[in-house]
């Protein structure tokens, strides 16, 4: 934490400390409010736990977009991975293969999509933004084929283990979530990957210049995008125990609104696995404690969108005083 | 005469976390001189001229202008109140034509009200290029133009309004002589029209040509105001440094060794057929005006260029860099033209940034060891004297002569083989140049072959054992550089073998 704080090194102290802590102290606040208004619902133990295992999944595709968002890509194209994931592992299970067999097939033809976006987007000069809202439709078109645009249900029962039940108390998908954000974050932080990912997303040509593989760098960076996004369908599909060709659809404006509001927290302006966390926290508990007011889905929405605006604002702001 | 001071300022004050930029600044300005600013990296120079500007708001201090006590704010007061600037970092909008750059933040000449007109805007355009009697492609985004064009951009921006005082921090780095020159024109006739110009600069040898007064500046205070006629060029080192240096250059030592480095005939869009050789212990000058393909030549070494044909040598066996990347793996580095553009991510700490060439070479498997890249990029800091508050501040937090050092330091770190320079001491104060040519003499002496480019005459007469002319990517002479002087040197660039 020591580290994250003195990144920012201009500006005046209070004003540092609100555009690096700023929306972990809003995050705070949402709880403190939900808690005050239904003291005896919303802070309860069984509901957190029921927000966390509700997250996970979103977590789990959200650090894998973050990678990509290092280097100031984007990826629109996790939401249909996702679901493309979840049906074909659904089908090859209802084809009588076996259940591990079928979950890792299925993720390495996600992964692979993943990689395709790479290709596109490294190699064949795309922008990301263009290049994924391509394969984003595509990919979304090859889950409603192969699925006959319905939902496929009546999958094995031990493919509940990963997104229903639990080892030692902890729900298995948390696991999951906790080892995808741990994994990444050493990606980033610890190694020389990361290092030119955060390189390349300061000055593409200068990183070049210096050496790094810029091209190579960004197509693996979809690869781990695709991958996480294959890894969260999975979870997904397990814990609906059944799989709808767009079941993973609200992970790609989620999983980039999480990132985005995590580039205003802990370090300015730049994506990063703690504040990708906390963006997935903040909307998970915008909606569990939503849900518990009773307001409707749609005004839910709208609350969203106002707090990552109010977020951002807050964060700019900040920054403008220094 | 009774000069009056057109602006002075007063205990102007500005700190960032861990460093105090400014400590209580007291300066003032008349009307029509040329006022030179100097002082070593992270004076605080900049910062003044920013606060002038209203880019930087300071934590102290007073600004009078003709008498009267003014607030800057931003930038418009600093307009309203006929402040011009030239800032040190070109910030040019990069797909923006010239003439758009030019009135970017003063208002474009319009057409009805709203429609912004063309017409006249290059044609205002075409007065300011014309009045500094450059020609610079008006229709080019400024990212296609070279980095002498877009130095010109930035400076054409000082006269898209008229004012009184002109502000110009180190405009001429980026420059060769000729333009040089017709800056120093338009200076002098900005002077003849009773206008202030400050001018900012550690080229010594010019703030002695054409001002008036001088003003040192070390760690953020004044240290003294004199005036030029009183004098020397030694006055002004020990001033700004606090020592004499005895000699501009380290002494060349030892004798060259082994071809290092050979290139056969190399074709491409830039070169038309070069054909030379470098020795281990050797510094090669490569002498050439604007567009002569200098910068390219290294480019293509590099392997950030292509090339049609012809073949390159290193130690002796074939060398083929199809990216930098390969280039470095093989032993050889540049230091590239630009700094922020192609030798910084400016986001990023500076000892993230001072490793990143070497990356590889320090981890373990792919995981980075802070302690070691922390320790090493210190050790390769220090021998270029950089100076800053701490190795976790992003390189931006720099000034711009410190910045350039962390672009030398990264190259510090590989121990080349062949260490390409292009303008490697842009912005650096005298102090910091001897270090950093000290540096390049060691490697030199240790084995290493060196192939530098520069605008500075002075920096390629001082420092290289011989000199490759080009000439429209094609060769002119080759000269050793025994009794060379600043004529035969532009003479050979002219291709008038003399
Ligand atoms: N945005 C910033 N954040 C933190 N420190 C800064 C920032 N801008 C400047 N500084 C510090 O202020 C000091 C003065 O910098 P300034 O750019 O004014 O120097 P300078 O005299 O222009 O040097 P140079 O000759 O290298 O251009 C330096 O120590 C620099 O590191
Ligand atoms: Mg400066």
């Amino acid at each position: 934490m020591k580290e994250l704080v003195s990144q920012a090194t201009t500006g005046h102290l209070t004003i540092r400390i609100v555009r690096t802590w700023g929306t972990f102290m809003g995050f705070l606040l949402l709880l403190i409010v939900f808690s005050a208004i239904r003291p005896d619902v919303f802070p309860s133990g069984r509901n957190l736990k029921n927000i966390i295992e509700q997250v996970a999944t979103l977590a789990i595709v959200a650090t894998g977009v973050t990678a990509v968002m290092v280097t100031g890509d984007f990826d629109l194209s996790v939401g249909s991975i996702a679901s493309l994931v979840g049906i074909v592992a659904a089908l090859l299970m209802k084809a009588g293969h076996g259940t591990f067999i079928s979950v890792i097939i299925a993720m390495i033809l996600g992964t692979s999509a993943g990689l395709i976006n790479g290709l596109l987007i490294a190699y064949g000069g795309l922008s990301a933004f263009v290049g994924t809202l391509a394969t984003m439709t595509a990919y979304g078109g090859v889950a409603l084929i192969a699925s006959n645009g319905t939902t496929i249900f009546g999958l094995p029962e031990n493919f509940r283990f990963l997104g229903q039940e639990s080892v030692a108390f902890i729900p298995v998908s948390v696991v999951i979530m906790i080892l995808s954000l741990g994994v990444v974050y050493a990606l980033l932080e610890q190694t020389t990957y990361g290092r030119r990912l955060y390189a390349i997303g300061g000055n593409e040509e200068a990183s070049y210049l210096s050496g790094i593989r810029t091209k190579q760098v960004r197509f693996l960076s979809f690869g781990i995008s695709g991958f996480f996004a294959s890894l969260g369908g999975i979870v997904l599909t397990s814990r609906l125990h059944s799989a709808h060709p767009q079941a993973g659809s609200p992970f790609m404006l989620n999983a980039a609104a999480a990132v985005f509001l995590g580039m205003t927290a802990f370090r300015e302006g730049e994506a990063n696995i703690l504040g990708t966390l906390l963006g997935v926290l903040i909307i998970g508990v915008m909606g569990n404690g939503l849900n518990i007011l009773g307001i409707n889905s749609y005004v839910q929405s709208i609350l969203t969108g106002i707090i990552i605006i109010l977020a951002v604002l807050l964060s700019s702001v900040a920054k403008k005083r220094a | 005469m009774v000069v009056k001071e057109v602006l002075s300022i007063r205990g102007l004050k500005k700190s960032y976390p861990g460093v105090m930029a400014l400590k209580g600044v007291n300066l003032a300005f008349k009307a029509g001189e040329i006022h030179g600013l100097i002082g070593e990296n992270g004076a605080g120079k900049s910062t003044l001229i920013k606060i002038l500007a209203g880019i930087v708001k300071p934590d102290d201090g007073e600004v009078t202008i003709l008498g009267k006590s003014v607030q800057i704010r931003n930038s418009k007061d600093s307009s309203r109140n006929r402040l011009c600037f030239i800032h040190q970092e070109l910030n040019l909008v990069t797909y923006f034509n010239a003439a758009e750059n030019i009135f970017l933040g003063h208002s474009y000449p319009r057409r009805l009200r709203f429609f912004v007109d063309w017409k006249r805007l290059k044609a205002k355009t075409k007065e300011i290029t014309d009045a500094l009697q450059v020609r610079i492609p008006l229709d080019t985004p400024v990212s296609y133009l070279s980095a002498v064009d877009r130095a010109m951009v930035a400076i054409a921006r000082a006269f898209a309004v008229s004012g009184d005082i002109y502000f110009m921090d180190e405009p001429a780095t980026a420059l060769t002589d000729i333009e040089k020159e017709k800056l120093f024109r338009v200076i002098k006739t900005l002077k003849s029209q009773g206008k202030t110009v400050v001018y900012v600069s550690h080229n010594l040898d010019d703030i002695l040509d054409i001002t008036d007064r001088i003003t040192v500046m070390r760690d953020g205070t004044v240290v003294e105001c004199r005036e030029t006629l009183e004098t020397t060029k030694d006055d002004l080192i020990r001033s700004m440094i606090g020592k004499s240096l005895e000699s501009a250059f380290p002494s060349r030592e030892g004798k060259a060794g082994a071809v290092v480095f050979k290139a056969g005939d190399i074709h491409n869009e830039s070169i038309d057929g070069l054909s030379f050789d470098v020795r281990a212990g050797e510094i090669l000058g490569i002498g050439g005006l604007v567009g002569a393909g200098r910068t390219e030549l290294l480019e293509t070494i590099f392997g950030a260029r292509g090339k049609d044909s012809g073949t390159f040598t290193l130690n002796g066996v074939p060398f083929r860099p199809s990216s930098p990347r390969s280039a470095i793996e093989q032993g050889v580095v540049l230091v590239p033209e630009e700094r922020r553009k192609q030798g910084l991510v400016l986001s990023r700490s500076i000892y993230e940034n001072i490793s990143m060439m070497s990356l590889g070479d320090i981890s373990n498997f792919g995981f980075l060891n802070h302690r070691v890249i922390r320790n090493r990029s210190e050790e390769a800091g220090e021998k270029v004297r950089l100076k800053c508050s701490s190795y976790s501040n992003h390189v931006g937090t720099l000034s711009g002569g410190n910045q350039q050092k962390v672009v030398f330091a990264k190259t510090v770190l590989q121990e080349p083989k062949l260490l390409l320079l292009d303008e490697p001491s842009k912005g650096v104060d005298v102090g910091a140049r001897f270090e950093i040519y000290s540096i390049i003499r060691d490697l030199a002496s240790r084995g290493t072959a060196v192939i530098i480019v520069s605008s500075d005459f002075n920096e390629v007469l001082g420092l290289t054992d011989r000199i490759l002319f080009i000439k429209e990517g094609r060769m002119v002479s080759l000269k050793d550089n025994i009794d060379m002087n600043q004529e035969k040197y532009l003479n050979c660039c002219y291709g008038r073998d003399s």
